[in-house]
């Protein structure tokens, strides 16, 4: 059970008033086809997330079983309302996230427009699209010479925790080893080590109050 | 009462007479060097050298430099043999003059007040460009060259400390260098002594000291650094890596001088803190006992907070730099490696 209250209830995907599953998945065809045509939309944020995994899930099944398969050539028929679309998904999409890691499309929160619906929008997008990137370049400041100086350091302080860490480990080893050939020298009743005395000692300490 | 007089008369008078040995045996001058006479010396030699080399541009011809960058493009007509780039800085900006360390001279890191020798490209860094590695090489150089005149300006006379070298700059290490024999003894430093010599590299903030640079024959140099073994030494070494093979580049700021290639940043403003941070006994093959002399700074335009700089940065660099011992006969073996491959 959660721990704190909540009411979970289905997403609105209203596409318009009294519209049923039909005309929601009508919808979600109609963006992931616009997607794949402009390869850049902008759009209602819950309807962009509804539809991204639907355009992820297409282009992952043609990635992977290739344009001679049924099942996925069919689902391609069923997603793409275009049809010259299914030739792109095959010969551009597919040779452009041959090599990508990761996921294969970006989903951007974009500005409230006011006065508006108050709707939240999204941006959704193919990634290795033509268009201009929608986060600028940010500026990398590694090379300034306190970021220098702070990363060696950084980097001097995790190497030092490091061979402590290590150190201790062999520490350990070490005075488990020593421990076992004390005691197999206290069997040996000829060299008594300091050790087996302790243990004697407390092992006598003990056993005084039963006495 | 009268006994402590008449000892104090004795001492006096027998002092007089240890003086009037000592000028008796005196053919040429055996008082005992100073940093400060020989630093006048060396200045005296640049101002000399630097006229001769003035006085060589009989007839000033005109260059067109073109200046890419922000705010806009321009093309400038400066004296050739005589204009710096800091001179091309204060006909476009005051920014310019202040904050730029470094110009790029046909893409060539060049100093700002050395002169343009021909037509070029010019271009201005500051020390928080995209990549300003070869600026902070720069500002690391030039911390190890106020390293020399702190440790050379910071003793009474009595002390003459001869400097040896500085390794070539690297900022990870967490400190800049200068490697010299101080002739202190076994002198620890406390921390309220450290900070005495980091104030004098601080104070060169406020004097605004451009760093001049000279291409000086092998001849005055020795001459200029006669007096230190370490640098006579050298000496041949460096003008022998020289293009003409017998001139020897110096920089200047105020009344220091030494040997380094470059390149330095512009002004002593530019260094915005500066710190002395801790003295290591060190042993050079070829030079003996030394002191390795380890400091931290920053530059003016680079603000940080005082806790990270104190806590992080000044305790590190408190730790021996792992850079190379100054040493003659590595740096011959080089040189002869060099030919073999």
């Amino acid at each position: 059970m959660l721990r704190f209250r909540y009411q979970p209830h289905p997403r609105k995907m209203a596409v318009y008033p009294n519209a049923g599953q039909g005309e929601r998945l009508q919808r979600l065809r109609e963006i992931v086809t616009g997607l794949f045509r402009y390869e850049r939309l902008e759009l209602n944020y819950n309807h962009a997330d509804e539809a991204r995994q639907y355009a992820e899930r297409l282009i992952l099944l043609a990635l992977r079983n290739g344009d001679k398969h049924k099942e996925t050539m069919e689902l391609a028929d069923y997603w793409l309302l275009e049809k010259d679309l299914v030739h792109k998904l095959f010969k551009v999409l597919v040779p452009r996230f041959q090599k990508f890691k990761g996921c294969f499309t970006d989903l951007h929160k974009l500005a409230l427009e006011y006065p508006g619906t108050g709707a939240p929008t999204g941006l959704l997008e193919l990634r290795g699209n033509p268009w201009p990137p929608v986060i600028p370049r940010q500026r990398d400041f590694k090379y300034t010479l306190s970021n220098m100086l702070l990363a060696a350091a950084r980097q001097d302080f995790y190497q030092s925790r490091q061979e402590k860490i290590s150190q201790t480990k062999s520490a350990a080893s070490l005075k488990s080893t020593q421990e076992d050939e004390t005691k197999s020298s206290s069997v040996d009743p000829v060299l008594p080590s300091s050790k087996s005395d302790s243990v004697s000692q407390t092992s006598q300490t003990e056993s005084a109050p039963n006495r | 009462m009268a006994l402590r007089i008449t000892i104090s008369k004795l001492c006096d008078r027998l002092s007089m007479s240890k003086n009037a040995v000592h000028k008796s045996k005196r053919f040429f001058s055996t008082q005992a060097l100073t940093n400060s006479d020989v630093r006048r010396k060396r200045v005296e030699l640049f101002e000399q050298e630097q006229q001769r080399q003035t006085a060589l541009v009989t007839r000033i011809e005109k260059i067109e430099v073109k200046y890419t960058g922000l705010p806009e493009e321009c093309t400038l007509i400066m004296n050739k043999h005589l204009s710096t780039p800091y001179n091309c800085a204060m006909h476009m900006q005051e920014l310019f003059m202040d904050r730029s360390a470094l110009a790029l001279v046909n893409g060539e890191p060049w100093d700002m007040h050395r002169p343009l020798e021909d037509d070029c490209e010019l271009q201005f860094v500051h020390f928080e460009e995209e990549d300003p590695r070869t600026v902070n090489n720069a500002f690391w150089r030039s911390c190890s060259f106020v390293l020399g005149h702190v440790l050379e300006t910071a003793f009474q006379d009595q002390y003459y400390v001869e400097l040896c070298s500085f390794p070539p700059p690297n900022v990870s290490s967490g400190s800049f260098v200068y490697d010299a024999d101080l002739k202190l003894g076994n002198w620890k430093p406390t921390e309220v002594e450290l900070n005495c010599l980091s104030r004098i590299g601080l104070r060169l903030n406020f004097l605004d000291l451009k760093f001049q640079r000279l291409e000086i024959p092998l001849s005055v140099a020795t001459q200029m650094f006669s007096d230190n073994r370490f640098k006579l030494a050298q000496l041949p070494h460096i003008a022998s890596k020289s293009k003409s093979g017998t001139s020897v580049v110096v920089y200047r700021a105020g009344d220091h001088i030494d040997i380094t290639s470059g390149p330095l940043i512009a002004s002593t403003a530019q260094i915005g803190r500066y710190s002395v941070t801790a003295i290591h006994e060190i042993e050079s093959q070829s030079f003996g006992k030394l002191s390795r002399v380890q400091g931290l700074a920053l530059p003016t335009q680079i603000m940080l907070h005082s806790w990270t700089y104190d806590t992080i940065l000044r305790s590190r660099s408190k730790k021996l730099n792992p850079a190379q011992l100054p040493d003659l006969k590595q740096a011959e073996n080089q040189k002869s490696q060099i030919p073999a491959q």
